[in-house]
């Protein structure tokens, strides 16, 4: 008789061979306007993006008309000369294309996704948006009302809370990144449809537009259709190369901001300060490090706060990369009675990090996930589209992406060091908490982490101050 | 217009792990998706939340993976990974570079074999005090985060499961034991009440042969547990009306109803009709609402498919600063009655239409979601093959089918409506009373 069947197989299965894959090749041209155009064909890809890139975001607004580039965004598929706001999106609607357009710190998108034997149709709605938006004051002044009914509901939420406290603490007020992106309250009510236009106007300059186009191409001259619709195009009044940003921090030693909100059951934590502009020398390392930081699940970071004491159901560390130096930051939202050791361990982990090398299987284990999830990443027309709109966005060369993988590769546990040495810096960072503030602030001024400010702010829909209201960070 | 096919096969092995395969070379990725027939509405009174719980458990290592090993080793592979529990079903899933697939087969199939063999109060506490957090994160911490809890209440009467979320009581997470654990491992996560979907850049006869390899051994469970009759009436019977002062800067109500079964032709009619009522900036509901009358701030309106004896249509809307409440739940309302009063017109219709072509298109790209609603199509309908025929049911709705639907559903006997107001209204009511 033979043995039993073990119920499953002991060994690990070593992996296959893995088969060849490269970032899609893409072309790149210009029109004789200057507009810039990137096709990228994707055979057995039906639906197809669009995108139209202008490096013009956020950041190079006017600082007392914070966003007016966000609202400008949303205000552009209100109306052109031709249609109406309704008219545009049944247009839209019944070619089943979805029209889009948002702006960030860095850059601005008008875009469509559209099943690929509509893209004409579709791309003439997109070029009718760029060259004939008409901002109608009516639905600008909409707009501008539902984004400051925006502000209060932020300012209930304690994440878009964390998140707006921690901007406004690391970085210096004449940076734009002080601020929320969408502009504050009052900024906003200064807003109308002239400074929107202004906004769009400030970016719209064939020289520096992109068209993004990706999908199943075969059989079209895309290029042709955007000859078509776009090579007329001319420089807007007002149209401006986008300038240098500041972005300066605010953090001299390190201290504590706590927002207080009571009857909060979690805090909302963010530790850090300044960190890094997409074009650095060590993009790279920096990638990786901050994986094995707090990127990964099986991080340093998740693995301490979540994993080994439960403290919360996610923790992640890492850097956004804009045009220039955006946060570094470490965040979770952590239990309430957890919030002075939970700010421990980060401290602890971000001193780790810089103390030694990370291990071989670290390593390892972040640059084989980095490279490896690299088809996942780039699976569809719309992934595609992005990184490259990215690519002009962030003026990063045609072979960025290409080189990505080797260059990860390549990284070694002494350059992750070196990043961290140079990058993290938990004695000079910024912790921001918003919570219950009288459950834990004895012990965390007790804890010898720095400094402790309590903001008392009186916030709608919720209780008074205290009698100690408005301090804030120093 | 059309979208591509998913050609697979589907059998069984001789355990009753049903195992479905499609090819797609496209790309070299192939997503791995594992349907468990088993979910919260399993769940016993008392021991709300623990399909989920279980889920996280599941990550907690098995006979010959540590503990979080089974995430860093998919990872490290180039891999995504998660799980999910909801009313029906549990699910877990990895997505991967094609040359990984055998590594996430051995890993779930030491999960589903050997789950207990790694299992500790430890590792129960600690993911008893992440899941915490994650209620805590999702619903308790957040502005409007009851609503969910508040309004599946009222829906489902208390003998039914759906009456219970997902996510549970913090009481009964505090009571689950190892017990609960080992006995819930023992009766569900058994090979004949799963469904493996594998998708991608695959060789069906290969992955054929791995599934038996990994998960051949893995005895069936012949006795796993019946679920009652959850049939129910199709409509409440009444209204629900519940009003809640909370720590929220703006009114918003949320309204939700009873609608058919997932499967049933007349569910696909329903999401047609929130789709021309809340889909998008042309909708219904947005167009009068948001941008003509600007009584609110935002509106949704959308249904969950469900096979337990009837599925929900939930939908939100948030008056702006300085509008009463009611007057947004009466436009709220007017615009859903109108949909069962008469039929929409052939041009909503056919911008709908066009719409969920293109959505159809967009979701089916990617790998991960064919495989998921393949698993999901076998574990709840048995009818894998709904995967391509979904959509040509959607063209397939008329107005008729439409009008009569919402005149079956959107009735105030079958609604439940819950309003959250900011808390110094309550105070201020109170002292008008006063």
């Amino acid at each position: 008789m033979s043995e039993a069947r073990p119920i499953v197989v002991a060994e690990r299965p070593v992996s296959g061979t893995p088969r060849p894959y490269e970032f899609p090749p893409f072309e790149r041209r210009r029109l004789p306007n200057g507009l810039g155009l990137i096709l990228v064909d994707l055979p057995g890809r039906p639906l197809v993006t669009a995108s139209l890139v202008l490096r013009n975001g956020a950041a190079d607004e006017p600082a007392a008309e914070a966003g007016s580039t966000v609202l400008s965004a949303r205000a552009l598929t209100e109306g052109t000369e031709q249609h109406d706001a309704i008219g545009l999106i049944e247009v839209a609607e019944r070619l089943g294309a979805s029209l889009n357009a948002q702006a960030g710190w860095d850059g601005y998108t008008v875009g469509v996704d559209v099943p690929v034997e509509r893209l004409g149709p579709a791309l003439e709605l997109l070029a009718e948006v760029v060259e004939h938006p008409t901002f109608p004051a009516p639905e600008v002044e909409r707009i501008r009302d539902e984004r400051l009914a925006d502000l209060l509901q932020a300012k209930a939420d304690p994440r878009r809370r964390a998140e707006e406290a921690y901007a406004d603490t690391i970085f210096t007020l004449d940076s734009p990144y002080h601020r929320p992106a969408g502009g504050t309250q009052e900024t906003v009510e200064g807003l109308d449809r002239e400074r929107l236009a202004a906004a769009w106007r400030r970016g719209h300059d064939p020289e520096r537009m992109t068209l993004v186009v990706g999908g199943d191409l075969a059989g079209l001259d895309v290029a042709a259709m955007a000859g078509d619709l776009m090579a007329d195009w001319t420089r807007a009044d007002g149209a401006q190369a986008a300038g240098p940003i500041t972005s300066a921090s605010a953090v001299g030693k390190r201290f504590v901001r706590v927002v207080h909100r009571p009857g909060s059951v979690q805090t909302e934590m963010r530790i850090g300060h300044l960190g890094l502009p997409r074009r650095i020398p060590d993009y790279h390392a920096v990638s990786v490090m901050a994986a094995i930081l707090g990127g990964l699940f099986n991080s340093r970071l998740n693995m301490k706060l979540r994993e080994e004491r439960g403290f919360t159901y996610g923790a992640n560390a890492g850097f956004d990369l804009r045009r220039a130096a955006g946060p570094f930051t470490a965040r979770a939202a952590v239990h309430t009675e957890a919030t002075v050791p939970a700010v421990l361990d980060t401290l602890a982990e971000l001193e780790r990090i810089r103390d030694g090398l990370v291990t071989d299987a670290e390593l390892r284990a972040a640059r084989d996930y980095l490279v490896g999830v690299f088809p996942l990443r780039f699976e569809t027309p719309g992934a595609i589209v992005g990184a490259l709109g990215g690519l002009v966005i962030q003026d990063l060369p045609d072979d960025e992406l290409a080189r990505y993988r080797p260059a990860i590769e390549a990284v070694t546990a002494e350059e992750v060091h070196a990043a961290a040495q140079a990058h993290v810096h938990p004695d000079d960072a910024a912790i921001v908490l918003v919570g219950d503030a009288d459950a834990f602030f004895a012990d965390l001024a007790a804890a010898g982490i720095g400094p402790v400010s309590v903001d008392r702010e009186v916030v709608p829909g919720h209780e008074t101050a205290g009698p100690n209201g408005g301090d804030g960070a120093g | 217009m059309s979208v591509p096919r998913v050609s697979f096969t589907d059998g069984r092995l001789a355990n009753g792990l049903r195992v479905i395969v499609a090819e797609d070379h496209l790309a070299p990725v192939v997503a791995v998706n594992i349907w468990y027939d088993v979910g919260s509405k399993h769940e016993q009174p008392g021991k709300t939340g623990f399909a989920h719980l279980f889920e996280h458990v599941m990550f907690q290592g098995s006979a010959h993976v540590a503990k979080a090993e089974h995430i860093a080793l998919v990872q490290a592979a180039g891999g995504t990974m998660n799980g999910t529990t909801w009313f029906d079903r549990t699910n877990y899933f990895e997505n991967l570079p094609s040359h990984q697939l055998e590594l996430a087969l051995w890993l779930e199939a030491d999960r589903m074999g050997t789950l207990l063999d790694a299992l500790s109060q430890d590792n129960l506490d600690n993911q008893r005090a992440v899941v915490k957090n994650e209620k805590r994160s999702s619903y308790d911490n957040r502005p409007y985060g009851s609503w969910d809890e508040r309004m599946r209440a009222t829906l489902f009467p208390p003998e039914h499961p759906y009456h219970h979320t997902t996510i549970g009581s913090m009481d009964d997470l505090d009571a689950a034991s190892l017990e609960d654990v080992s006995a819930f491992f023992r009766a569900y996560y058994a090979p004949n009440n799963a469904v493996l979907s594998v998708v991608g850049d695959c060789d069906d006869a290969q992955v054929r042969a791995w599934a038996e390899r990994y998960f051949g051994g893995i005895p069936a469970n012949p006795a796993i547990p019946p679920l009652g009759d959850l049939s129910l009436p199709p409509v409440i019977g009444l209204e629900h009306r519940e009003t809640i002062y909370d720590r929220v800067p703006l009114p918003r109500i949320y309204v939700q109803f009873r609608g058919p079964v997932l499967g049933d032709t007349r569910l696909d009619a329903l999401e047609i009709a929130a789709q021309i009522l809340a889909g998008g900036k042309g909708s219904r509901l947005y167009r009068r609402l948001v941008r003509e009358e600007r009584l609110a701030q935002d509106v949704a309106l959308f249904t969950l498919g469900l096979i337990g004896g009837a599925s929900i249509s939930a939908g939100w809307a948030t008056a702006r600063p300085g509008v009463e409440i009611e007057r947004v739940e009466a436009a709220f309302h007017e615009e859903l009655d109108r949909m069962g009063r008469e039929p929409v017109t052939a041009d909503e219709l056919a911008r709908a239409r066009a719409l969920i072509e293109t959505d159809e298109l967009g979701a089916l790209q990617r790998v991960e979601e064919r495989a998921d609603r393949l698993s999901m199509y076998a574990t709840l309908l048995d009818d894998p093959d709904l995967v391509n025929r979904m959509l040509d049911r959607y063209l397939a709705v008329t107005a008729e089918d439409i009008q009569a639907i919402c005149a079956a559903v959107f009735r105030p006997d079958n609604r439940s409506v819950l309003t959250y107001l900011p808390e110094e209204m309550g105070a201020q009511a109170a002292e008008d009373v006063a």
